[in-house]
């Protein structure tokens, strides 16, 4: 028995797929690909996978991750995502499949990609750009953020590990926010905030491009 | 693929996976290659019209035409809709994004009354004229089947073409016709003219009702050539109609998410208060190894680890023990399971509880109807006590704890002693988990006893019954509610509204379409819906449409009134319908199809069971 990782992406219609779903589309997506993999054995048996950091309702990702055992030690693991990909939407495309490396709860941090837009048009790309950078100057950015102990006032700034403007006239940004099981901000947090420094309404384009652990390695 | 306008709305709308399509197995065509495009419209919300199996064997049947490009079309949610409004973007359809004006059909499948608002809302979000009578030119052909085709009266003006029966052969002939009138630049008058003389093909714009000073039909007329009377279709020979091999799999979860098989269509019951019974006559079953190879391939091709065994009633299908061996054969090593819902109390046997019983062992779910022994004999549901109460010793002493009983108020020759004895038999079947020997341990029973409103159909024995009034409805509810003493019973009951609103609609005739508009014009629908409906709007809206709609709902109709949907013929002899109601009044119950044949009419069709032998 193996321990494998499949890295696939999510984008188009499957963005709006929920980490629930995406579950079930997978497991879905196993049964047609017979591939043989372990299930578990209680009285309700069912294909055992799991995902090592979910993905909220509405993004795309060029890098989500999902881990299943395969039974057979011979099994060609470079033949899985074609088998997977004939069985599954076009939103989803796995790429890679290797015997996992890392634990899921390695993981430190992850990088998105964003273009912001004023959907009501008030505000220029290039305006918002300036008014970005002059929003991540601020001394600190103060939020609620839902915890498992209740609503708890967190302050951002000291959570932005990396930001990069990459394209001022469309507003599209490289962000990097701690990401896993003990710390996990949610790039909408920050672009909220954001929304209510310029009063305004956004819509946020984010894909995710980056899962890393300890010292910025790609989670793998 | 959805236009890209609405990206921007998605995340402002819940569940918005049902807007986008992109699921595995959907049908891409190029537009440019096919001569006739089809929008398939369910008028309820993607969950509940995703689980619809009538859509999918439609969708990939027209599919299969290199042709014909089907495609499908949800009503939005109210959010969604307030959306789409605010931003102008028209009803699309999932698989173009296209609007449902750039096709020549739309087509809806009525399947409750309740979602004739939808209908009206679907056609106006898309910018199709609302009326039939309002639109021109050889497009936009808006067509309808479904079981409320069997009285379409109330939407008649929205629609141009119903389809009685079933819809396999003549939704393509209608498509074909339609396919050559255009070649050969016809009017939409010609071709609805020619479609009106294909078998199944009901044109409601080429009849003329009059009626009489009481508000009942005078004459039903056709105009122009139509035929008299208009015959439903029925597939004969199920193992070789057509049944798809692969479905859309939806990538949100909708409420029926599994693969269905039809096992056989019709059933041999008869119970009088049942439409469906009726409709869907003569029985005709597939065979096991159709059956066994269309589950298999339809696992195999969506990724489905789940099956249900489609029917109007599962454990009556001839061969249903066999047919359970030979799905398991394969379905136990694939990790498959099986499901086998609408069992009669009187089919529940240990050989069926062991083969589902490798699945998951949820509650079991009974419909005995009515609370007395005298009115399930009057309805003929022909189950009695001794076998619920046996079925449910089995149920228990193989480890169910759970029960759900359902029962319908309000049927004809209903006493208060017959109300109050459906919460007796409740208590019944709690007796029965302790006195079972096998029970589980250290476990209570839960039984919920579930309490409808009868709606009198069109084409059963009861077409021409009164509805109890709601004040009744509601007294008979809280008679149960006071007949029940113990905390191991829940009861719920639904709402005798809504059942009002689908008794007007279930036997309304053509005056009714000017109530639909105005409700539609006042914002209402998702009807079917708590979160939508009110009565009180309904009432203000036949008030002021000069409509009374107790007239349709509370009263009682004589045996030669000529009703809405004299015209249709369901293969049912009114006669019969008339013995059969005769017969409900003297407590009698009828054979099924298989004991004796009771000469309905349905013979007629030279198959099925009626030619079975007994």
């Amino acid at each position: 028995m193996k321990n494998v990782r499949v890295f696939f992406e999510k984008h188009g219609s499957c963005k709006y797929i929920s980490h629930l779903d995406t579950n079930r589309v997978m497991l879905r997506a196993i049964g047609k690909s017979r591939l043989n993999i372990w299930y578990t054995e209680g009285f309700n048996r069912h294909a055992y996978i799991t995902f090592a950091l979910p993905l909220s309702l509405g993004f795309a990702s060029t890098c989500e991750s999902m881990d299943f055992r395969i039974l057979d030690d011979d099994e060609d693991l470079s033949s899985v995502p074609e088998r997977l990909n004939a069985c599954l939407p076009e939103g989803i495309r796995v790429y890679r499949c290797i015997e996992s490396v890392h634990k899921p709860a390695d993981i430190e941090s992850a990088e998105y990609d964003i273009t912001l837009e004023d959907t009501s048009d008030n505000i220029s790309a290039k305006e918002l750009s300036d008014k970005l950078n002059a929003f991540l100057e601020l001394p600190e950015i103060l939020v609620d953020k839902k915890t498992k102990k209740g609503m708890k006032q967190v302050d951002l700034k000291q959570y932005i590990l990396d930001f990069r403007m990459k394209d001022p006239e469309k507003t599209s940004f490289t962000l990097t926010l701690p990401a896993g099981a003990t710390l996990n901000i949610n790039p909408n947090l920050l672009i909220n905030a954001f929304a209510e420094y310029v009063s305004a309404e956004l819509y946020a384009d984010i894909t995710r491009t980056g899962v890393y652990i300890k010292g910025g390695e790609d989670f793998a | 693929m959805y236009p890209k306008e609405i990206e921007k709305l998605l995340l402002k709308v819940q569940k918005p996976g049902r807007y986008v399509g992109g699921e595995l197995g959907e049908v891409i065509k190029d537009k440019r290659d096919v001569d006739v495009r089809f929008a398939f419209c369910f008028p309820d919300t993607y969950e509940i019209g995703m689980s619809h199996l009538g859509i999918k064997i439609l969708y990939s049947l027209f599919n299969e035409k290199p042709y014909i490009w089907c495609e499908r079309v949800f009503a939005p949610w109210i959010d969604m809709e307030a959306q789409m409004r605010e931003h102008d973007i028209p009803l699309y359809a999932l698989e173009s994004g296209d609007p449902i004006s750039d096709f020549d059909f739309i087509g809806f499948t009525l399947q409750y009354e309740l979602s004739y608002t939808n209908v009206v809302n679907m056609l106006d979000l898309g910018g199709i004229p609302l009326l039939s009578k309002d639109r021109h030119g050889l497009e936009h052909i808006v067509v309808a089947g479904g079981p409320c085709a069997c009285d379409p009266e109330p939407i008649a003006d929205f629609i141009d073409i119903f389809f009685l029966g079933d819809g396999e052969e003549v939704d393509l002939e209608v498509i074909e016709l339609y396919r050559e009138c255009k070649r050969e630049g016809r009017s939409r008058a010609e071709f609805l003219r020619l479609a009106a003389n294909i078998k199944g093909v009901y044109v409601p714009s080429l009849y003329d009702i009059s009626y009489n000073e009481d508000g009942t039909i005078n004459a039903i007329t056709p105009l122009d050539g139509a035929p008299e009377v208009i015959e439903k279709r029925v597939m004969m020979d199920m193992d070789e109609s057509f049944y798809p091999d692969n479905f859309v799999v939806p990538n949100i979860e909708i409420v029926h998410d599994r693969a269905v098989e039809e096992i056989f269509r019709g059933c041999i019951r008869g119970c009088r208060f049942c439409q469906a019974g009726f409709l869907y006559r003569p029985v005709r079953e597939k065979s096991v190894e159709c059956i066994s190879r269309q589950c298999h391939a339809l696992c195999r091709n969506t990724g489905y680890d789940e099956v249900s065994l489609s029917s109007l009633s599962s454990s009556d299908y001839s061969q249903v023990v066999p047919l359970l061996k030979e799905l398991n054969s394969w379905a136990k090593p694939e990790n498959v399971s099986l499901s086998l819902p609408s069992l009669r109390v009187d089919g529940f046997t240990d050989d069926i509880l062991d083969e589902i019983k490798t699945v998951r062992k949820s509650g079991l779910t009974f419909a005995p109807e009515a609370g007395s022994q005298r009115l399930r004999d009057a309805i003929n549901k022909n189950v009695r006590e001794d076998e619920l109460i046996n079925t449910c010793r089995v149920a228990f002493e193989g480890g169910y704890t759970t029960v759900k009983l359902y029962f319908m108020i309000g049927l004809p020759t209903e006493t208060m002693d017959d109300v109050a004895d459906i919460a007796n038999l409740g208590r019944k079947v709690v007796d029965t988990f302790y006195s079972a020997e096998n029970r589980p341990k250290g476990k209570s029973p839960r039984v919920t006893v579930s309490a409808s409103s009868f709606v009198p159909k069109p084409f059963t024995p009861f077409q021409w019954e009164p509805q109890d009034s709601m004040d009744t409805l509601r007294e008979k509810q809280r008679h149960i509610k006071e007949s029940i003493t113990t905390k191991k019973i829940t009861f719920n009951y639904h709402d005798s509204d809504t059942s009002f609103l689908e008794a007007v609609f279930a036997r309304g005739d053509r005056r009714l379409g000017k109530a639909v508009l105005e409700a539609h014009k006042r914002g209402m629908r998702f009807d079917g819906w708590s979160d939508c409906f009110s009565l009180q709007n309904w009432l203000e809206v036949f008030e002021d449409c000069g409509i009374d709609p107790t007239f349709y709902a509370n009263r009682r109709r004589s045996f030669d009134e000529i009703l809405p949907w004299d015209h249709l013929d369901y293969g049912i002899k009114k006669s019969f319908l008339k013995r059969e109601c005769e017969r409900a009044y003297n407590s009698e119950t009828s054979p099924n199809c298989r004991e004796k044949c009771l000469g309905c009419g349905a013979a007629k069709y030279g198959g099925g069971v009626c030619f079975e032998k007994r």
